[in-house]
């Protein structure tokens, strides 16, 4: 029935992980990567599309964000689906802080714009909100000052806070 | 699978997590966590952000010209106030939320009859920024008047003028009656009065009288009273605006003249605009 409607079918590309899982999404949907989208410009669309810096599981996460993010068919879209799509991302962005850094990875490499601010946006926040200690902990930092060094870095920074 | 960490980060990636809430403080709490965090969180490009926009002109227009190895150095240096405009102001940043203040010194005023010895005397004072400070003499009628552009703010940013001040051993006079004040930028007006000084004895009297009258006016508000600064200056509050973007300027008026009596014994060292904390 789609095919009497639209002239064709959406196009379709491949993305395989750096673990060799592959993703089938929509041409127009990847593009909201500028990265995927020079490939595409650049002739690679026959093929897979090798994406050697992203797991299959947080590639999976991008495709999700591609397909919410995709430009919609139907012309603009409305200020009532771009609320719905601010509180997509929210939730999107509320996973584990690995996961967390691993998607700020993924669209810093990608060059999503949208997602990076998104993951950034959450990274600062968590920053802004914990203790150094805390910091370390949750982001997985070895403390490599010693004593010594910690103290003279903290009376370094002191006029910050007087 | 090698664990990704916050130090793993590429550099603009985490200038960009740095450029979108965090403030100084932040930053410099960040350059604890480890030598790696320390050594981007230390960056110039991270502290160039941090500086306000227009830091090439402060720093153009300094008296003594500073020396630094970092941007970050020069943001600590540029947390102290500095003379800037052959000594008739002062600038510093506000660390916290890395906003421009300025102060501007007495004889960046208008100040009624000032050249006239007989009502001010213009003399050097040790615990002043500035060369000179106008002490009252004697007068009836105080009227001092400031303006200044607001290209050199920090734009979106609510700032608060504050008229800084001592009192003599002598002073007299300036509880009697409160003050005007008021701040204007293009359409907008702020206006209120505010008492320069009050003696414990007769405050409860005047803010029974100051509540009937600010029920009768609402455009009227009773500005906080004088209150002391870390710097060991008073401080008396004129007025507040929203400074959005673009060129304008500020006028900021403070005035006694209801009152015929003589007063005396004020010493002014300049106008403060600084960003209120939100």
């Amino acid at each position: 029935m789609s095919s009497t409607l639209c002239c064709s079918f959406a196009k379709n590309v491949t993305l395989r992980s750096s673990d060799g899982q592959t993703f089938e999404v929509e041409e127009a949907a990847a593009q909201v990567s500028q990265t995927i989208k020079r490939m595409i410009e650049d002739g690679c669309t026959g093929s897979v599309i090798p994406v050697p810096n992203l797991t299959g599981p947080v590639l999976a996460l991008v495709i999700e964000y591609f397909k919410k993010h995709s430009p919609p068919s139907d012309g603009c879209p409305t200020a009532l689906l771009e609320m719905e799509i601010k509180d997509w991302d929210a939730k999107f962005v509320a996973v584990d802080n690995d996961t967390l850094l691993d998607l700020t990875l993924a669209a810093h490499y990608l060059e999503i714009q949208g997602l990076l601010d998104l993951t950034c946006h959450r990274v600062a926040d968590i920053l802004n909100d914990n203790s150094v200690e805390k910091i370390r902990e949750i982001f997985h930092i070895k403390n490599d000052f010693t004593p010594e060094e910690e103290a003279e870095e903290r009376s370094k920074i002191q006029w910050a806070f007087e | 699978m090698n664990e990704i960490t916050l130090d793993l980060l590429p550099q603009d990636c985490f200038e960009h997590i740095m450029s979108l809430t965090s403030s100084p403080q932040d930053v410099c709490r960040l350059s604890l966590v480890s030598l790696p965090v320390r050594s981007m969180a230390d960056s110039d490009s991270v502290w160039e952000r941090l500086l306000p926009s227009n830091y090439e002109e402060i720093l153009s227009r300094l008296v003594s010209p500073l020396l630094y190895s970092s941007k970050k150095e020069l943001f600590s240096r540029l947390c102290k106030p500095q003379l800037i405009d052959g000594g008739r102001k002062v600038f510093s940043l506000e660390k916290s939320m890395s906003k421009n203040v300025y102060m501007l010194c007495a004889r960046e005023l208008s100040i009624q009859w000032a050249s006239h010895p007989l009502y001010w005397s213009w003399k050097p004072f040790s615990q002043s920024r500035f060369a000179e400070v106008a002490e009252l003499r004697t007068i009836s009628r105080l009227e001092i008047q400031g303006s200044f552009h607001t290209r050199l703010l920090s734009p979106r940013t609510v700032y608060g003028v504050y008229l800084i001040v001592k009192f003599a051993g002598r002073a007299y006079g300036l509880d009697t009656l409160p003050s005007e004040v008021s701040v204007e930028v293009g359409d907008f007006r702020s206006q209120g009065t505010v008492y320069l000084s009050r003696r414990e004895s007769k405050k409860q009297a005047l803010e029974c009288m100051d509540f009937v009258k600010a029920m009768r006016s609402k455009v009227f508000q009773e500005r906080q009273g004088p209150r002391e600064r870390r710097d060991g200056w008073i401080e008396i509050e004129m007025g507040h605006f929203y400074y959005g973007e673009g060129e304008e300027e500020v006028k900021m008026c403070l005035k006694e003249v209801k009152g015929v009596h003589l007063k005396g014994g004020l010493i002014v060292e300049g106008i403060e605009l600084r960003p209120t904390k939100q």
